[in-house]
């Protein structure tokens, strides 16, 4: 495993960082831990970069424990709250952080103009950092992360500051590290750009994990269904409620979200049995958007 | 290691620390040789002991202003050398890299260390030189007196590197600076306990140079340089002098304090949550 945690637990007091925190992560992998501010993303995220110590629980990353420099070496980082010693030029920056990592003079001249030019700042990289616009100083981060070539990459908020060009090209970074076997552990807010890389995802809740598992597995059980309606009846709807985990009605639409694609058939046997007109029916696979908001409402948590 | 001591001498190059403090040492210096000159110049019918008296008055105002000048620099320099990262975030990409946490404290320690003393010696040599070119008399730089002369922001590095890696900056240079004049204002009350034959003051003078003992290694540096055979002209320069040399003891307190500071800095470091 690439990342293993048992338990892991961070108290600020009497006040939950995050709790009992059970994660297995395999190689060649993007996985994307979400969840509400202060639900203790970036608590875990600092725990397992060793910016936190925890309080309880271990926990290991590239199979040894936290704090272990030889696993540090080959372990990239990019905080959330970047901010880089503006003083320095860029290059100034990643020859700071290449000796940072131990890299010797002939790595740190193929190493850093290939980052400069996988986060796109080639011919920037005379200027100081303190010049830079915050989009940049995110590159510029994230070229520092990925200097050693790491196996693995904690990214905090990534793409924040960055545009949707720049957003696109940070996602096709990403990508081609999992491309290269290597596996990226990503924290963000942006659910849809979990979802259109992310192979597994966690969610964090009032500190604990909340649902875990691999996305396509956790989006196929949850079915959207939208139906078009005439002549609807209190009773029909609470007959479609009973099959559906939730369910909205506006005038002659009625949205619902099953638990099993084969309750689809029985909807339209509903909507005819109490009287209503059946004119569309049209079924989806439920969003990352919806699954997190529905599992952030019903609250809950595993262990290990 | 190595690695934090380069940056921070670039840190300390590129942010203009250096570039200021020397230019301002430089004015302190052309102010203070302005004065020796035309001082001395118009002491030129005085001759004897009381020659000797107001030169060597001149030579520990030199030193104690240069001792302010060199403290104030370090505990500038260091005040946030741990805080005011934490404070702008850049520790964050540093700490998780490969190295010890204890490796970012003496990094810091031996850049700092080696700029302050580069920056107290050649003050002190100027002082030296200010006061032999312009009045003759023969003060040997003596490198006791000027490795002491560069313990003094050594004492101060120690502390303030302590106080930064839990105190916020502002909170850390006040704390400094209170624990400095602390130091100061008992050297001066033991020299005039001593005057005045005082048991009370020299007690709160011996105190405070164990609370802060730079002080005391500024009394060690007059009392040494203005030793002569027989008697210590030391005793009569009044707060700026020292009536009795610190002993030897007070130099291995001196260097205790210092390791027990930077010990405390590296612990609190090692195990504090960022």
């Amino acid at each position: 495993m690439i990342i293993e945690t048992n338990n892991l637990t961070k108290m600020y007091g009497n006040k939950v960082g995050c709790r009992e925190i059970c994660l297995s992560l395999g190689e060649g992998q993007i996985f994307g831990f979400l969840g509400p501010n202060g639900a203790g993303k970036s608590t875990l995220v600092k725990m397992l970069v060793g910016l936190l110590f925890p309080t309880s629980g271990t926990a290991k990353i590239l199979g040894r424990p936290l704090g272990d420099l030889e696993a540090r070496r080959k372990t990239g980082f990019l905080p959330e709250n970047f901010r880089y010693q503006d003083w320095l030029t860029g290059e100034e920056l990643l020859t700071f952080h290449a000796s940072l990592y131990g890299l010797g003079a002939q790595d740190k001249k193929r190493r850093i103009p290939a980052v400069l030019e996988q986060v796109g700042l080639s011919g920037k990289e005379r200027q100081k950092v303190g010049t830079y616009s915050k989009g940049m100083q995110q590159r510029i981060g994230l070229a520092c992360a990925l200097l050693p070539d790491p196996e693995l990459v904690f990214l905090d908020e990534p793409t924040s500051a960055l545009d949707p060009l720049g957003r696109r090209e940070v996602r096709q970074i990403i990508l081609d590290l999992r491309r290269r076997g290597k596996t990226v552990f990503l924290n963000s807010h942006l659910l849809s750009e979990v979802e259109m890389i992310c192979d597994q995802v966690a969610i964090i809740h009032k500190g604990r994990i909340i649902s875990t598992g691999v996305l396509g597995e956790m989006l196929s059980g949850s079915v959207e269904v939208e139906l078009q309606v005439e002549a609807r009846t209190p009773q029909m709807l609470s007959e479609l409620a009973a099959l559906s985990r939730k369910i909205a009605a506006d005038g002659s639409h009625i949205r619902l979200s099953l638990n099993d694609r084969q309750d689809v058939g029985a909807l339209a046997g509903i909507v005819v049995k109490n009287g209503g007109r059946l004119f569309g029916l049209k079924v989806g696979q439920g969003s990352l958007e919806d699954l997190f908001i529905d599992l952030i409402r019903e609250g809950g948590g595993n262990q290990c | 290691m190595l690695t934090i001591t380069l940056l921070t001498f670039k840190e300390v190059i590129r942010r203009r620390i250096i570039l200021v403090t020397s230019f301002l040492a430089l004015v302190f210096l052309a102010l203070f040789g302005t004065g020796v000159h035309y001082g001395y110049k118009e002491m030129a019918g005085h001759v004897g002991p009381l020659e000797t008296m107001f030169t060597q008055q001149f030579l520990a105002l030199g030193l104690y202003f240069g001792s302010f000048i060199v403290a104030f620099l370090a505990i500038m320099a260091v005040v946030g050398a741990v805080s005011g990262e934490i404070e702008s975030g850049t520790i964050y990409a540093i700490v998780p890299r490969p190295l010890k946490r204890s490796a970012i404290i003496l990094g810091k320690l031996l850049g700092y260390g080696l700029m302050l003393c580069a920056f107290a010696a050649l003050f002190y040599i100027a002082v030296i030189l200010i006061i032999r070119f312009n009045t003759g008399l023969s003060v040997p730089v003596q490198p006791a007196a000027l490795g002491l002369f560069c313990l003094q922001p050594l004492i101060l590095l120690a502390v303030s590197l302590f106080g930064t890696t839990f105190l916020s900056t502002l909170a850390n240079g006040i704390a400094a600076f209170m624990l400095y004049a602390i130091g100061v204002i008992g050297g001066m009350m033991e020299q005039i306990g001593h005057l005045a034959n005082s048991e009370v003051l020299i007690q709160i003078g011996i105190v405070s140079s164990l609370v802060m003992p730079a002080d005391a290694i500024y009394r060690k540096i007059v009392y040494s340089l203005m030793a002569t055979p027989g008697i210590s002209t030391a005793s009569m320069l009044g707060p700026f002098g020292s009536m009795s040399e610190p002993s030897a003891w007070m130099l291995l307190y001196t260097g205790l304090y210092i390791l027990c500071f930077l010990a405390l800095a590296v612990k609190i470091f090692s195990k504090k949550d960022l």
